[in-house]
C-alpha cells in the first residue's frame, strides 16, 4: 500500500473504531442511566413543580420582573448540567478503580478516546436538556423568553464546560467510588443551593447574594437568567463561569489518572 | 523476540525485581512461576509497557515496551490479573468493542464459539461465573491477533474442566505460532504448558530451563521402598545419589539425583538385602519449587542471624 492510502485507511479506522466506541458508552449510558434520570428525567418533575407553582402565584417576584417559572427555569437547567457532570465520577473512577481503563490502555485505543466518547454522550444529553427544558418553560409553563442569542450562547457552553470540569476534577481527585459517591453528593448539594434551587438569589439580600452570583452554579444560573429571560448579559457572570472552567479544567488535566 | 536484561523494578523502598533476565524465543510459550510476591506481575508489567523499570533494558521485537507503547500495542495482547469490565457491558459487545480497536482482528464469534462463552454472548459482565469472567478475559487478549500473549493468572478461580479447557486453548495459540508469556502458580500448568520457564523468588530469577530439566536438576527423584532387613542410614549414605533419608513403618524413603532406584536395588544386593513395595517416581516441578524457594528462606533466614 502507499504512502497516503494507508494513511488515510489509518484515519478512516481511528474513526470507525471512535463510532463503535461511542455506540457502546451511549449503551451503557441507557444502562446506567445516572446522567439520564439526572440531567433529564429530575429537571422534567422540577419544570413542572416549579411551574405549578408559578400559576398560583402569577405576577412577578418582588422587585426582580420576572415570574417564579422565569426565575427557576435558568435553576433548573444548571442542576440539569451537574446531574450530567456528576454522573462522570459515577462511572468513570468506577472504571479506574476495576481496571477498565488500565485493560483499555492495554490495545491501540487509548483510553482519552473512552472519556472523550463519555464527554460526547454527555454533551448530548445536556444539549437535550437545555432544548426540553427551555422550551419546555417557555411552552409548557408560560415563561416569557426575551433571548439575547450570542450571550446566551456562550453563557450555555460556559456553564457546561465550567461545571463537567467539576465532575472531572472529581474523577480527578477521588481514588475510589466508596469516597466518590459521599463526596459527589455533598458537591450536588452545595451546587443545588448556589444554584438558587431552595432560594433563588434574586430573592436574597447580601453578602450570600453576591456569594451565590460568585460561585460556579450561580453564575450560571445569572447568566442564562439575564440572556434568556431578561435579554441582556451578565458580563461578571460569563467572566467568573470562564475563571472557573480554566482553573477546574487546569485541576482535572494536572491530577488526572488513569490507573 | 523478547529479551530482558538486568531488569530491576521498585516500589518505594520495597524491590520488587531485582536484577532479572531472560530471553524468550519466537512462537514458545514462556512461563515466570514463583510464589506471591515473587516479582512476576511486576516483570511482566514492564514487559507490557505498563510499568516503567528503573533500570536494565526491555526488548520486545525489537521494540522497547516504555518508547514505542503504541507500535506494541497493535501486536501485544495482555490478560491483566485483576481487572473487571463495566458491570453492564455484554460479554458480545466486549469483543466485538476490542475487535475493533486492532487492524487485523479474529472473527469475534469463532472466538466467543471456540472460547465456549457464545452462549453468554449477550450476559452483562456481572452476571458471568468466575470462569467465564476469565474466558472472557483471555478472548479480549486474543482478539487483535497478537504476535505475544501476555497471560498473567490465567486459570487462577477457575474449575477443574475450565482450566483444562484453557490449557487447550493456549496450546492451540502454540500451533499459530503466538508467542505466549504464561504467569502461573500452578506447577502442573507450568510442566503441562511451557516449553521453558524461569523460576523467580524475591525478585531474582533462580532457574531458567525447560520444566523437565528444572524438575530433573532441583527437584531430585523419590523412591519408596521395603527392606528385607533392617539397613542403617550410614550404609544408605554411602550408596551414590542418596541425599536424605525418611523412614516410616517398614518402610524406607530416599531422595536423591541420578538413577535412584537401580543405585539403590544393586548396592543393597551387594549386601544380601531385598527390597520390595518399590514406588520410585521422577522428582517434578513441585519439588523443584518447593526447594528452590525454601533454600531461599534459609538462606534469607541464615542472613538475618549473621
Amino acid at each position: 500500500m502507499t504512502g497516503p492510502r494507508r494513511g488515510e485507511s489509518r484515519s478512516h479506522r481511528s474513526r470507525a473504531r471512535f463510532v463503535e466506541l461511542l455506540k457502546v458508552q451511549a449503551k451503557l449510558a441507557l444502562r446506567e442511566p445516572y446522567a439520564l434520570l439526572g440531567g433529564l428525567g429530575l429537571p422534567a418533575v422540577l419544570l413542572a413543580l416549579f411551574g405549578w407553582i408559578s400559576s398560583q402565584n402569577p405576577g412577578n417576584v418582588g422587585s426582580t420582573g420576572l415570574t417564579v417559572i422565569e426565575l427557576w427555569t435558568p435553576t433548573i437547567l444548571v442542576l440539569a448540567f451537574i446531574f450530567i457532570s456528576v454522573s462522570l465520577p459515577n462511572t468513570l473512577v468506577r472504571d479506574r478503580e476495576i481496571g477498565w481503563l488500565r485493560r483499555v490502555s492495554t490495545t491501540p485505543l487509548h483510553p482519552s478516546r473512552l472519556l472523550a466518547a463519555q464527554l460526547i454522550i454527555d454533551l448530548i444529553l445536556a444539549a437535550a436538556a437545555v432544548v426540553i427544558i427551555i422550551l419546555g418553560g417557555a411552552l409548557l409553563f408560560g415563561a416569557s423568553l426575551h433571548v439575547q442569542i450570542l450571550p446566551f450562547g456562550v453563557s450555555l457552553l460556559l456553564a457546561i464546560a465550567e461545571i463537567f470540569a467539576i465532575g472531572l476534577v472529581l474523577v480527578a481527585l477521588l481514588p475510589t467510588q466508596t469516597i466518590a459517591q459521599p463526596v459527589a453528593g455533598v458537591v450536588v448539594f452545595a451546587l443545588m443551593f448556589l444554584a438558587g434551587l431552595w432560594v433563588n438569589p434574586a430573592q436574597v439580600g447580601d453578602p450570600l447574594r453576591t456569594i451565590m452570583y460568585y460561585s460556579p452554579s450561580g453564575a450560571a444560573v445569572k447568566a442564562v437568567v439575564d440572556s434568556a429571560f431578561n435579554g441582556g448579559a451578565s458580563y461578571a457572570a460569563l467572566l467568573t463561569m470562564a475563571v472557573y472552567a480554566v482553573i477546574f479544567g487546569y485541576i482535572a488535566v494536572r491530577y488526572f489518572r488513569w490507573e | 523476540m523478547v529479551t530482558v536484561e538486568h531488569l530491576v523494578k521498585r516500589y518505594g523502598r520495597r524491590v520488587a525485581v531485582n536484577d532479572v533476565s531472560f530471553s524468550i524465543y519466537e512462537g514458545e510459550i514462556f512461563g515466570l512461576i514463583g510464589p506471591n510476591g515473587a516479582g512476576k506481575t511486576t516483570t511482566v508489567e514492564c514487559i507490557s509497557g505498563l510499568r516503567t523499570p528503573k533500570s536494565g533494558s526491555i526488548s520486545v521485537y525489537g521494540l522497547s515496551p516504555q518508547k514505542d507503547r503504541n507500535k506494541m500495542r497493535e501486536f501485544v495482547g495482555v490478560q491483566l490479573q485483576e481487572s473487571a469490565l463495566p458491570p453492564r457491558l455484554r460479554v458480545g459487545e466486549a469483543v466485538n468493542l476490542f475487535a475493533s480497536f486492532y487492524a487485523n482482528p479474529q472473527d469475534p464469534n469463532e472466538l466467543l464459539e471456540s472460547l465456549g462463552i457464545k452462549d453468554v454472548e449477550y450476559s452483562p459482565f456481572r452476571k458471568l461465573s468466575g470462569g467465564q469472567k476469565q474466558r472472557l478475559s483471555i478472548a479480549l487478549a486474543l482478539v487483535g491477533n497478537p504476535r505475544l500473549a501476555i497471560l498473567d493468572e490465567l486459570t487462577t478461580g477457575l474449575d477443574p474442566e475450565a482450566r483444562r479447557e484453557t490449557w487447550s486453548l493456549i496450546e492451540r495459540m502454540r500451533e499459530r505460532g503466538v508467542t505466549v508469556i504464561l504467569v502461573t502458580h500452578f506447577m502442573d500448568e507450568a510442566e503441562r504448558l511451557c516449553d521453558r520457564l524461569a523460576l523467580i523468588n524475591h525478585g531474582t530469577v533462580r532457574a531458567l530451563d525447560t520444566p523437565e530439566a528444572i524438575a530433573a536438576k532441583a527437584g531430585g527423584s523419590r523412591v519408596r521402598f521395603a527392606p528385607s532387613q533392617a539397613v542403617d542410614d550410614q550404609t544408605l549414605r554411602a550408596i551414590p545419589g542418596v541425599n536424605e533419608i525418611e523412614r516410616k513403618e517398614r518402610y524406607v524413603t530416599v531422595t536423591g539425583t541420578g538413577d535412584l532406584a537401580g543405585a539403590l536395588i544393586s548396592a543393597l544386593a551387594a549386601i544380601g538385602v531385598r527390597i520390595s513395595d518399590v514406588e520410585a517416581r521422577a522428582g517434578n516441578l513441585e519439588d523443584a519449587f518447593i526447594k528452590l524457594t525454601k533454600d531461599d528462606a534459609s538462606s534469607v533466614g541464615k542472613g538475618v542471624q549473621a
